[in-house]
């Protein structure tokens, strides 16, 4: 019944955020159709659509991610998920998993319809390009959907928390973007520049894997701080 | 055959900082019976509740509910298959409807009874299609009821549950706690409304600066509680009646009020002694008895 609290609890925001996304990288990767036919200009127009997809998917599972127990402490509703007979870890290991479907929803629904836009209007239809950019998100986007979560489990207020994950993206795309340190930023690793080749204008190498799961990694363990703290919280 | 004990503490305390929310409470509420949770606003009471259901770690001292200990998480989740808790503010899920918030609580009690909640949605008038976030909080007082009451819980907590309620509101809890009561349900409830406690309960906690003052059935206080007015024709000599029983002295020029709690004879045997003008003998009720004992305590604090 926790599968079904959280589906009610979210399922406004996350339809929202599904056909914003579905909708608008699509409707740009439709409409970009500058120098005709070269297929490498789609391809950089598909490069474009994966950082506006990105940027709204950032967006959207920071938002998603704004419930949880601390959020109900606020709204007044913790007494009564608390005096439901499951654990502290229990709600949490739902709402995680409940999350990562969503974060993954959003990834592979918008990115598969961008695809195929891509593909039918101008030919950039590499699946092992798609591949790559849907793991650089999902890679990179695993740290942003952590850090939201460890930020709703340790500050309470509505605005307060998603206040504060905004700062954090801020921070990341600002202090890292071009710098010595930009290699660690989960924001350059999930819109994919470090790959990106300008002469093919698509992604260049083999599949960043070590980088992935170092982020994975640190994703486990920003989780693992959350449910930490959650369950040390007095309600 | 000697029931346990349905909640047990012992020296159960918790402090925020330094200020003491609960203070080294020794806490026995009987098995199948109603007891009354009295305090005065900020004396311990829902810090009390939250502890026992494992939402507030003690900070010294320890209990069990229903047999289980409340400072383990794995039985604090097993306690509370049997116990069911209406929260002060009755705050639900404003996103759920009604009857998604009837669904949704089924799912975690086995022994759900479907048909207790259909009768309770009729009796409360509870719209089923409407979302809980538009229910006034009389309506969310009687979700939250029917909530607790339909899991079929061997313990019943409710933190002042006529909080917010219509008078017909307080008359329809009074009398499923009273329902609850007899098919076997412990039913633990505080309040600031004496009469109600006076009511339904058969025993009474008073708890005030998160101490213990009180712990005794209504049949006790009934029997044991006096209040005694004594005139003299002189100044009242407060000193000598520092006697056992004697739980309050009110001191008015030539006039005194006792409130004792046993021993009365020899009281009033003390009273002639010193060459009362008047005495006068009455049965107390709970409101004064509360009011007399917080003040008292107010006093040494």
């Amino acid at each position: 019944m926790l599968w079904y609290k959280a589906w009610l609890e979210t399922r406004s925001r996350f339809l929202v955020s599904l056909v914003g996304m579905v909708a608008l990288p699509s409707y740009w990767v439709f409409h970009e159709d500058g120098l005709g036919t070269r297929l490498d200009w789609y391809y950089r127009t598909l490069h474009n659509g994966h950082g506006l997809l990105s940027a709204m998917w950032v967006l959207a599972v920071i938002l998603l991610m704004m419930g949880g127990l601390l959020r109900e402490k606020a709204a007044g509703t913790s007494s009564f998920t608390l005096a439901l007979p499951v654990s502290r870890a229990h709600l949490m290991r739902v709402r995680i998993l409940f999350g990562l479907a969503q974060a993954m929803t959003l990834i592979i629904i918008p990115w598969g319809v961008m695809f195929l836009v891509a593909a039918a209007t101008g030919n950039a239809n590499s699946v092992s390009q798609a591949f790559f950019y849907v793991i650089l998100l999902a890679g990179g986007g695993v740290v942003f959907f952590a850090v939201a979560l460890l930020v709703s489990s340790v500050v309470e207020g509505e605005y307060t928390a998603p206040a504060v994950c905004f700062g954090i993206l801020f921070l990341d795309i600002v202090a890292f973007e071009n710098g010595p340190l930009t290699s660690y930023s989960p924001w350059t690793f999930l819109v994919g520049t470090e790959y990106f080749d300008r002469a093919s204008q698509q992604l260049a190498g083999p599949v960043p894997w070590v980088h992935f799961s170092a982020n994975v990694l640190a994703a486990i363990l920003l989780i693992a701080i959350s449910i930490r703290a959650i369950q040390r919280t007095e309600f | 055959m000697i029931d346990l004990p349905a909640i047990e503490t012992s020296r159960l305390s918790k402090s925020y900082g330094q200020m003491e929310a609960v203070r080294d409470l020794n806490l026995c509420v009987t098995a199948n019976r109603i007891t009354g949770f009295l305090g005065s606003n900020g004396a311990g009471k829902s810090t009390t509740i939250k502890m026992l259901l494992g939402m507030i770690r003690p900070t010294s001292g320890g209990g069990a509910v229903l047999g289980r200990r409340i400072d383990h998480p794995a039985e604090s989740v097993k306690l509370r298959r049997d116990v069911a808790y209406v929260s002060e503010d009755k705050r639900l899920y404003g996103y759920m409807t009604v009857e998604q918030t009837i669904r949704f609580t089924s799912g975690f009690y086995p022994g759900w009874r479907s048909e207790t909640a259909w009768l309770l949605l009729r009796k409360y008038e509870l719209p089923p299609e409407r979302k809980v976030r538009s229910l006034s909080k009389g309506m969310r007082t009687k979700l939250a009821l029917l909530l607790a009451i339909s899991r079929g819980p061997k313990l019943l907590i409710l933190d002042e549950p006529s909080e917010g309620l219509d008078p017909v509101g307080v008359e329809q809890l009074l009398e499923s706690l009273v329902s609850q009561s007899g098919e076997g349900t412990t039913v633990f409830f505080s309040s600031h409304q004496i009469e109600e406690v006076e009511r339904i309960a058969d025993r009474v906690c008073i708890l005030d600066h998160g101490r213990l003052l009180m712990d005794l059935s209504l049949d006790e206080i009934r029997e044991g509680y006096r209040q005694i007015d004594v005139v003299f024709p002189v100044e009242a000599p407060e000193r000598e009646f520092r006697l056992p029983g004697v739980e309050s002295i009110e001191t008015k020029g030539r006039q005194l009020r006792l409130l004792s709690s046993g021993n009365t004879d020899e009281i009033v045997a003390q009273a002639r002694a010193l060459s009362a003008s008047e005495i006068d003998v009455a049965p107390v009720g709970l409101r004064e008895i509360f009011l007399r004992t917080v003040k008292s305590s107010h006093a040494l604090v």
